[in-house]
């Protein structure tokens, strides 16, 4: 009983620590909001005009959007690590990120406009088209080995990268644009965006957590999960086709940013997390958390100018995850 | 009592080569069957094949009745539980979050752990003695620990039938009979068991029936007393055993002798000796690659012990008794197989004075009867010259006098 007390206040801790991020975060940055005036988050009459735009029309959208964003990368790294017993396995192994290119790129250099969301309809169409181009590529028989599917996965991704390379090369005056969205930024966020995501998360994240018993019986191996009652292959397809449309969704809005779907879930195992019973919830949770840090980082530390999001997550979690492969060396 | 496994007419094929052929035998519950067979016999693959992890090519599987192909996964996991070979390393999650893994085809998905799984993850540490370190990282365990571990979490399952995979390897003499007390206590529990084991003698002195498998056919399935024999065992394996009968439990026991069926060595010697002449030249011949025989000796004789520890097969007599007619046969048919006959300089007794006879007999024979030349000292021969005149009689019949063994051999 103690140990679910001490459980239930760590989670409590970690809920605790992302609302007061979001708190501090609405404050800072440039412009006319600052954080002296955070408090009338709470009392937003007291606002002008165009400081209630800037909070609730800019800020907050971007913010809530970040946590998403990050949450979803970290759990589907979380998941697909677990899935492949891979601890260098990131989000976009399925081909994601470069398909999600590659459909960004078609919709800024045809010129097509469905409206508002054309680039990341585009983006995720794409995304999902070479994750199932992965899977089929990937599938023996009726069972989707592991290493198949990482290397199918590898070679989707080269192809894609090299379509949108020769995308950029073509590009002409939206080379800026597709530039920027390869390296992944939250700088178009309104609440649009958050809408969008949104259902897959409400829909992906419970069924995800719901198969911490299945990860945890993936730890021991795909044999020896298949033999305590987990339907492996299923559960892999599953699992995959979850994964997917989360961090598809993800990519969609955000554009490829790196390092978080791969460092974060490292980072709430060396807390101690090690079940995915927890697992997955903590690498939502602090994946949310680090990518909303990094974006107030992004958007305040070269004020004007914003750099994209991408850039910051790989200059820390580079490093980190050199620091985690030099210490786990001896297990890897 | 009906029989809770059946397995009729099973066959697998692994890329068109048939590893598992026809396969019909059934299993009770408080049974322990132990698999033997030598490396490549489908061993393994009669295991996945119960546990439902691959699908039999043909033939049928039947658990308590039900024809295990209208069986769900969650269901064949709720009544088969497996423990493989392979363990787990880095596995960093307490012994107990690996041993309530088992529950998992008994919780739902949105279920939580109840009151009913504790206690059968307690059931299991208590069987298992693996509560002491359940808070302790898989991980950090023992080996003996860790498989003791894994087969908590198997019994976590409750399993109507429990497999195992060559339990007992990479373990210590102490843990393996650790292991093998565990499934007695299951046994006795009501739990089916099918084990592979590496060590026949684990099979024969634990299990209540043996299969014997070689090269995916059955050789033969039954009780351990009547199916496992030194010949049955020799066909298993390729090698020559040793049979002989455990002190305590009374079952069969066999010790592998050094000769390798069918490959080349360098020959194969009929040993006569008798206190204690013996011994330097079984250790000198046994060191040069030869395979012996020894006999007739008495029960407590050194030469007798000391064989017995060589694993070399030996005819015995019982202690102090001259030898009877029936013990000479057996000495004959054994020193038959071998290519030399050596006779050690041994004292002369009435007693084994037969042995002489047996030399006269072989060499009468045509068989090479080696006497060291010390043998024929007039000082080791208690019978007023009997034994004198018999070897006289082998060496005009063709018996070779030679100094020295390891020379003999060199030279020839």
């Amino acid at each position: 009983m103690n140990t679910r007390v001490k459980k239930g206040l760590t989670y409590l801790g970690f809920l605790a620590l992302v609302l007061g991020s979001v708190f501090l975060a609405q404050g800072v940055g440039g412009g006319r909001y600052q954080l002296s005036h955070s408090l009338s988050l709470f009392f937003p009459s007291d606002l002008s005009p165009s400081e209630k735009i800037i909070l609730f029309e800019i800020r907050l959208p971007r913010i809530v959007l970040s946590f998403l964003v990050g949450g979803s990368l970290s759990l589907g790294g979380a998941v697909l690590q677990g899935i492949f017993q891979n601890p260098l396995v990131d989000p976009y192994v399925l081909g994601i990120s470069s398909g999600a290119a590659l459909g960004a790129v078609i919709a800024i250099l045809s010129g097509v406009y469905l409206g508002f969301f054309t680039v990341p309809l585009f983006a995720f169409s794409m995304a999902l088209f070479s994750a199932f181009l992965v899977f089929y590529l990937g599938k023996i028989g009726k069972r989707f080995p592991l290493e198949v599917l990482l290397l199918a996965g590898i070679g989707v991704g080269f192809f894609f990268s090299a379509l949108v390379s020769l995308g950029m090369f073509l590009a002409g005056e939206d080379l800026h644009q597709l530039f920027f969205w390869t390296m992944g930024g939250l700088w178009n966020s309104s609440w649009q965006e958050v809408k969008m995501i949104l259902p897959f998360i409400v829909m992906g994240a419970p069924i995800l957590f719901s198969f911490f018993r299945e990860l945890n019986a993936f730890l021991l191996g795909e044999k020896v999960a298949e033999s305590i009652g987990v339907e492996v292959e299923k559960v892999k397809k599953q699992l995959l086709f979850v994964v997917s449309l989360l961090v598809a969704s993800a990519v969609a809005v955000s554009g490829v940013i790196g390092f978080v779907g791969l460092v974060v879930p490292h980072l709430v195992r060396l807390l101690g997390a090690r079940d995915h019973r927890h697992l997955l919830p903590f690498s939502f949770l602090l994946g949310g958390g680090v990518l909303l840090w990094a974006d107030t980082l992004a958007r305040t530390i070269l004020y004007p100018v914003e750099l994209p999001v991408g850039i910051i997550t790989s200059l820390l979690g580079a490093p980190f995850f050199i620091y985690l492969l030099r210490k786990r060396k001896k297990s890897l | 009592m009906k029989e809770y496994l059946q397995v009729e007419n099973l066959s697998f094929s692994y890329s068109r080569r048939k590893v598992l052929d026809k396969l019909t035998f059934g299993v009770r519950r408080s049974e322990l069957v132990g698999v033997i067979g030598p490396n490549g016999a489908g061993k393994s693959t009669l295991l996945y094949l119960l546990a439902g992890l691959i699908v039999p090519e043909s033939g049928k599987i039947v658990l308590g009745e039900k024809d295990t192909r209208f069986l769900s996964r969650r269901m064949w996991s709720q009544k088969v539980a497996m423990v493989f070979q392979e363990i787990p390393q880095n596995l960093e999650l307490t012994s107990q979050e690996v041993i309530t893994m088992g529950r998992f085809p008994h919780i739902g998905r949105w279920q939580r752990e109840g009151d009913v799984d504790e206690e059968k993850v307690s059931w299991a540490m208590e069987i298992t003695s693996t509560a002491v370190f359940s808070d302790r990282l898989f991980s950090e365990l023992s080996g003996g620990e860790k498989q003791r571990v894994m087969i908590a979490r198997a019994l976590a399952q409750e399993p109507e039938l429990l497999l195992l995979d060559e339990p007992t390897s990479h373990l210590d003499v102490l843990h393996q009979l650790e292991i093998m007390d565990i499934l007695l206590d299951l046994r006795a529990a009501g739990v089916a068991i099918v084990s592979v084991f590496h060590d026949l003698n684990l099979v024969s002195q634990f299990c209540d029936k043996a299969l014997l498998l070689k090269e995916g056919r059955m050789l033969s399935f039954g009780g351990v007393e009547e199916v496992m024999k030194a010949e049955e065992v020799e066909k298993l394996f390729g090698v020559e055993f040793l049979e002989a009968t455990h002190p305590f439990s009374l079952r069969p026991f066999f010790m592998p002798l050094r000769r390798i069926k069918n490959e080349t060595h360098r020959g194969r010697i009929h040993l006569i000796c008798g206190g204690g002449s013996g011994s330097p030249l079984m250790r000198e011949l046994l060191e040069a690659g030869f395979s012996l025989s020894l006999g007739v000796v008495n029960q407590l004789d050194s030469d007798e012990e000391l064989a017995r520890k060589l694993g070399i097969p030996v005819v015995q007599e019982k202690p102090f008794s001259p030898f009877s007619p029936s013990t000479m046969e057996e000495a004959y048919r054994l020193a038959q197989k071998a290519d030399f006959i050596v006779i050690a300089p041994t004292y002369w007794g009435r007693g084994n004075l037969p042995n002489l006879d047996l030399a006269e007999r072989l060499v009468l024979e045509g068989k090479a009867v080696l006497i060291l030349e010390e043998a024929l000292n007039p000082r080791l021969d208690y019978t007023e010259g009997a034994a004198q005149e018999k070897l006289k009689k082998i060496i005009e019949e063709g018996g070779e006098v030679i100094k020295d063994l390891s020379a003999y051999f060199s030279s020839s």
